[in-house]
């Protein structure tokens, strides 16, 4: 099939922005809606290739994905991989960079409580736009576009991926072309993370259609990302093309292809022959890495990703009700044989829920110690009493359980099979019973029925800590409730905390805040947090402009930056 | 001569088939040798100082003869040697109980089918086109969606996916036997048609049923691997000589050992239930000529 | 002949209608769902999860989502994926030609070579031919797809360097040369498993064949080796081959999944396995019927071809 370049005039990228001219003046601002200040401009750097990006978009790079790309509507269901393409073709209001701070992107400037884009009480929102964005047809984008898509969202015909955050805005004006106001119902603050990783779509191609959830944009959309809709051939590839007229720096490359190679071990096997020129999702296996840190010609880069590997205790299944069996499996856990041997010492040891890298991290967190002795005195002591196969039991409650994670995961499986074995010498028995995805986060995960599930979850709304959803009372979907509480965690004082903390536009305010949550739900071991997940992708010698971004979902959010040294 | 020579010309026809058998010597070894794998399965796991379970994490990948592992450890430090023994249990249980029952399902099925033709024949013949029509993997979520994944469900499903295969060989062969001689001479004589079925009519299409047959048992081993690889199949810890292939598929250049074991006990496996079924058919069918 | 055609064409027809409806069970029934994906990220709450439900019509009595999909697919409608909207018929008309490509090739290098292995090691009965043969047929046998696959990858692209790792072409280059220079190592490994196959039943069917009163009495009559083989003995152990090939049809439009996984070819093998994976109901419904549909055609097919080709077989 021939591919499509985009013939390109000399001298298209005339106007490349050399960063943000706003970055100073949000730098001296004390507290304002959730921007991260501590690290200074100078981090901040451009590129950090010894080489200049070209003047023109120059050559091509293949990145490998193992999941493939299929929702190219960024407002509907989708998942990391197919954000990583959104990241291409659409932009949003403004993203969240590597340092956390927040970068205008179709906004001329990131509305705060002190520049007046959000009044002192929160309700009132005014966003100035920029006003020389076009979409890939050429038409001029305008807050008519911010408009429609917030609009979409609340369309209760449309399949969006999530109203949350977006149900509060109603009244919205559009004052100028440039220029948008709405008002909240009420303050919520992580709205500002929330409007970071939606997308914008074009009202003048999406409002003659007929059905929102199914139209001929699905599978060729229009965006005013870094890079146009070039084809697509179903589970092979995406091509895209650079888009000219991109509002931003960049785009230095001509050609963008995500390569779909399912089996992770073909994908580590095609970057070593330099079939590919990126490995994206999920990256290298871990027991590839060292070998992979030798090859010529290519460059390896291990970053944490904002997941957290943990074991899942169902709150209300007979064991896990009492906390002495939670902290006594948790000082059972071999974390160091777990993150060293089977993970090849990749990922970080963490006690917390929050990323490392995030503002609201709390470092004064009990810290876990691998003490069998200590696990079986606090079973002893509590009453857990050995029967005859060596089972603890109490009060007719066998210290029994499952433990289950996605099938095919051969890490997680060693883990488990460790975890029977460093258990069983405390008296308490694990079986394992995996499943496929498609089965494990069905009702099984949802309903909380489950015993205890190993698997990462990325905690964080972007880069906003409110977990609400995770660990509410109110949350528990087997109960009626509206999140993904599957924990069936239950505390008045963690309510409290999240309530306040979601109402809270201040900063230092809220770090106390989620530092007060997070001491909290360590020390009830809602969770038995194992290590934070680690991505190792691999760049081909050349390819300059990679920077993971712990924030996005993908660390394919810049490519508009890459280029061929 | 004289007596000696009648003598021998008189044996049973059990004798002679045994006869016939041991001539064949690929399959007297094939034999031998899978006598060894199943004792070795069996009794082997006693005679070794290590469990199949035991996981010591700080000795894994330690490669075969470098200590006291004999086949080295895999990635959890556990004894390859004793995994492959017990696996083996696993995996020679899945293939020939297996491949019985796809045989046996298969065997009934066609025969019925090619016999009496007719509307018993059509009716059989389009449930195994039924059961054709859907792939393997959607034999395996039917499976899934009713048990939890195990030895025997492994087992059933392995067979559920083999039976339809082996009854269209025998239908067609049956269907096309049927208007022979012999069994025009059977019905004449007022032979009872199961009589006429099993007697004349299956034994005279032996040759495909025990190609088929062999074939099916190396189907079914490494389908077990298949059906591990799709997330059934023998659960951790157990070992099978599949999940052990699958799990090593990561490992294949830092520690090639933890598939060249399973894959050479497979290989060896399956081409010693293919000589025997090669010296089963020649001593069984009455027709062949030894040279 | 021709009511046994009608028939059997009845036969095919009543036969989908039971395999839609005990697939379509099945799909339905099994644990787990399209949303299951979305279910671990944090932006989608319950809330959003059981709304998509509701749109997707997914919290309908069973048999009423049945009779909905089963209408629509009489109106040629075969729906839409759940997850890139395209039409179900359009994405497997895209994954088709790559699949005939690979299946098509390798069966042909398999039904050749296997007949040719198979019938020499007949003929040749216990030489060093045949006993090569037959453990070269088990070693293939007895190694999965994948293994074959990556050491072929290993050897050929990672350290000779002389074929691509993978993919049905280069992005860019969709050049006949490209494609063939794609298209060798994953149908030798596919051929490597199907020539075992065919040499084997060859290899039976020729030995039941050659053993027969009438190939003594061709050879009595003086007649050259050669043409006893080809003429007599060749066409009639072909015949049992046909109900092979009629049980092989399916697989040049179903592909193999493990092979395109290993290659990343992007095949039907693979988009079944991934539609299954992420419960991608109207895909799966849709390949189903169309390789339900294969294999009737191909079990007819095979049955009128033995009926006209052995006039012994009477039909019906």
């Amino acid at each position: 099939m021939a591919d499509e370049t985009g013939r390109f005039g000399v001298g298209a990228l005339g106007h490349l922005t050399p960063g943000n001219p706003n970055r100073r003046q949000f730098m001296l601002l004390g507290a304002s809606a959730g921007a991260a200040l501590t690290v200074p401009a100078s981090a901040f750097a451009q590129s950090e290739g010894q080489a200049n990006p070209p003047d023109k978009p120059r050559g091509q790079v293949i990145a490998a994905l193992s999941q493939e790309p299929t929702v190219f509507h960024p407002l509907m269901p989708g998942i990391e991989v197919d954000q990583g393409v959104w990241w291409q073709i659409f932009s949003p209001l403004w993203f969240v960079d590597p340092a956390g701070h927040f970068v205008p992107d179709l906004a001329r400037e990131i509305p705060t409580i002190d520049n007046g884009g959000i009044s002192a009480d929160g309700l009132t929102w005014k966003i100035k736009l920029r006003s020389d964005a076009k979409w890939h047809d050429g038409t001029a984008f305008t807050a008519e576009d911010v408009k429609f898509s917030l609009d979409l969202i609340n369309n209760p015909d449309f399949r969006v991926l999530s109203r949350v955050g977006h149900r509060l805005v109603k009244d919205i004006k559009v004052v100028a072309p440039d220029e948008i106001h709405w008002r909240m119902e009420s303050p919520y603050s992580p709205y500002m993370s929330i409007l970071s990783l939606t997308c914008m779509v074009p009202k003048h191609i999406l409002e003659k259609v007929s059905d929102p959830n199914n139209s001929p944009f699905h599978n060729a959309p229009v965006g005013t990302g870094p890079f146009r809709w070039g084809e697509r051939v179903p589970g092979d590839h995406i091509l895209l093309n650079a888009h000219t007229g991109y509002h931003g720096k960049g785009p230095y490359l001509e050609r963008v292809v995500f390569k779909y190679i399912p089996d992770l071990t073909v994908l580590y096997t095609q970057f070593r022959t330099g079939q590919v020129d990126y490995t994206g999702i999920q990256g290298i296996l871990p027991n590839f890495v060292q070998e992979a840190k030798t090859l010529r010609g290519h460059k390896i880069f291990v970053s944490s990703t904002a997941s957290v590997e943990h074991i899942a205790p169902n709150l209300e299944f007979g064991p896990f009700v009492d906390r002495t069996v939670r902290e006594a499996l948790y000082h059972a856990i071999n974390k160091k044989a777990i993150i060293d041997a089977l993970n090849y010492g990749l990922p970080k040891q963490t006690e917390s829920f929050v990323p490392q890298q995030a503002w609201s991290f709390q470092p004064d967190l009990p810290q876990h110690s691998y003490d069998p002795a200590k696990a079986n005195a606090l079973l002893d002591a509590a009453g857990w009493v050995r029967g005859a196969s060596g089972i603890r039991e109490k009060g007719g409650v066998k210290l029994e359980f499952t433990n289950s994670t996605t099938s095919g995961n051969a890490v997680r499986e060693q883990t488990q099979q460790l975890l029977i074995q460093d258990w069983r010498a405390i008296g308490a028995a694990m079986r394992v019973n995996d499943m496929p995805a498609a089965v494990i986060w069905g009702d099984f995960w949802q309903q909380s029925k489950f015993n205890s599930v190993l698997v990462g979850v990325n905690f964080m709304l972007g880069s906003d800590p409110d977990v609400t959803p995770r660990f509410g009372s109110g949350a528990t979907p087997a109960k009626g409730g509206r999140g993904y509480n599957t924990y069936q965690y239950q505390n008045p004082e963690a309510d409290r905390l999240l309530a306040e903390g979601a109402r809270q536009f201040d900063l230092a305010q809220r770090k106390v805040i989620y530092g007060d949550l997070q001491k909290l739900i360590r020390n009830d071991l809602a969770i038995l947090p194992l290590f934070q997940s680690s991505i190792t992708e691999g760049v081909k010698e050349g390819l300059q402009g990679f920077r993971p971004n712990i924030n996005t979902s993908s660390n394919c959010w810049n490519m508009r930056e890459w280029y061929w040294a | 001569m004289g007596a000696a020579a009648l003598q021998s010309v008189q044996l049973a026809p059990g004798q002679a088939a045994w006869q016939r058998f041991r001539r064949h010597r690929l399959a007297v070894a094939g034999a031998a040798i899978i006598v060894i794998l199943v004792l070795g399965s069996a009794f082997g796991p006693y005679l070794l100082p290590f469990d199949d379970t035991y996981i010591d994490i700080m000795r894994r990948f330690a490669p075969p003869l470098s200590g006291a592992h004999i086949l080295g450890t895999d990635e959890l430090g556990r004894d390859v040697l004793a995994r492959l023994m017990m696996g083996g249990r696993v995996s020679i249980a899945i293939g020939i109980v297996a491949m019985i029952i796809a045989m046996a399902v298969g065997i009934l099925v066609g025969a019925f089918a090619g016999f009496y033709g007719g509307v018993l024949g059509a009716v059989l013949m389009r449930l195994v086109d039924a059961v054709l029509c859907f792939p393997a993997i959607f034999l395996l979520l039917a499976l899934a969606a009713l048990t939890e994944p195990g030895l025997m469900t492994t087992t059933v499903l392995i067979a559920a996916t083999a039976w339809m295969n082996v009854a269209r060989v025998v239908e067609a062969q049956v269907r096309s036997l049927r208007e022979r001689e012999f069994a025009v001479a059977a019905v004449a004589f007022g032979s009872s048609d199961l009589r006429i079925m099993f007697r004349e009519l299956v034994p005279n299409a032996m040759a495909p049923i025990v190609v088929s047959a062999t074939l099916n048992v190396a189907t079914a081993i490494l389908l077990e691997s298949y059906v591990s690889y799709l997330g059934y199949g023998i659960q951790p810890p157990a070992a099978s000589w599949g999940n052990m292939l699958n799990n090593a598929q990561i490992y294949l250049t830092s520690a090639p050992w933890l598939a060249l074991a399973p894959g050479i006990a497979i290989t060896l496996a399956v081409t010693s239930f293919n000589f025997l079924g090669d010296g089963l058919r020649d001593a069984l069918d009455p027709r062949m000529n030894i040279p | 002949m021709a009511r046994y055609v009608a028939n059997r064409l009845i036969q095919a027809i009543l036969l989908l209608v039971i395999v839609s409806a005990l697939g379509f069970a099945i799909l339905h029934l099994a644990p787990g769902g399209p949303l299951a994906q979305f279910a671990v990220s944090s932006q989608m709450s319950q809330e959003d999860l059981a709304r998509v439900t509701r749109q997707l019509g997914l919290d309908r009595p069973l048999p009423i989502q049945y009779l909905d999909w089963f209408g629509r697919m009489l109106r040629g409608d075969w729906g839409r994926s759940y997850r890139d909207g395209e039409g179900v018929l359009t994405i497997i008309g895209s994954h088709l030609g790559a699949t005939f490509e690979l299946m098509a090739t390798a069966t042909v290098i398999a039904v050749l070579l296997g007949c040719w292995i198979g019938v020499l090691g007949a003929v040749r009965r216990y030489s060093l031919f045949d006993s090569l043969a037959t453990i070269g047929a088990m070693i293939a046998l007895s190694i999965p797809t994948f293994w074959f696959g990556l050491v072929t990858i290993y050897i050929f692209s990672v350290h000779l360097g002389w074929l691509p790792s993978g993919d049905r072409q280069t992005i860019g280059d969709g050049s006949v040369l490209d494609l063939l220079h794609h298209l060798i190592a994953p149908a030798m490994v596919l051929a490597l498993v199907e020539t075992a196959i065919w040499g084997r039943f060859m290899r039976s069917s020729m030995l039941e064949v050659v053993n027969q009163d009438y190939i003594r009495t061709a050879r009595a009559k003086g007649l050259p080796e050669w043409r006893i083989l080809t003429t007599h003995a060749l066409r009639n152990a072909l015949l049992p081959m046909i109900t092979v090939a009629g049980l092989q049809f399916p697989t040049l439009l179903g592909g193999a999944l493990v092979t395109e996984t290993v290659f990343t070819w992007p095949g039907m093998g693979r988009l079944f396995l991934d539609s299954i994976g992420y419960r991608d109901y109207p895909v799966v419904m849709g390949i189903l019927m169309f390789s339900a549909t294969m294999v009737l055609i191909g079990s007819l097919l095979a049955d009128i071809l033995y009926a006209v080709v052995d006039p012994r077989i009477r039909v019906g």
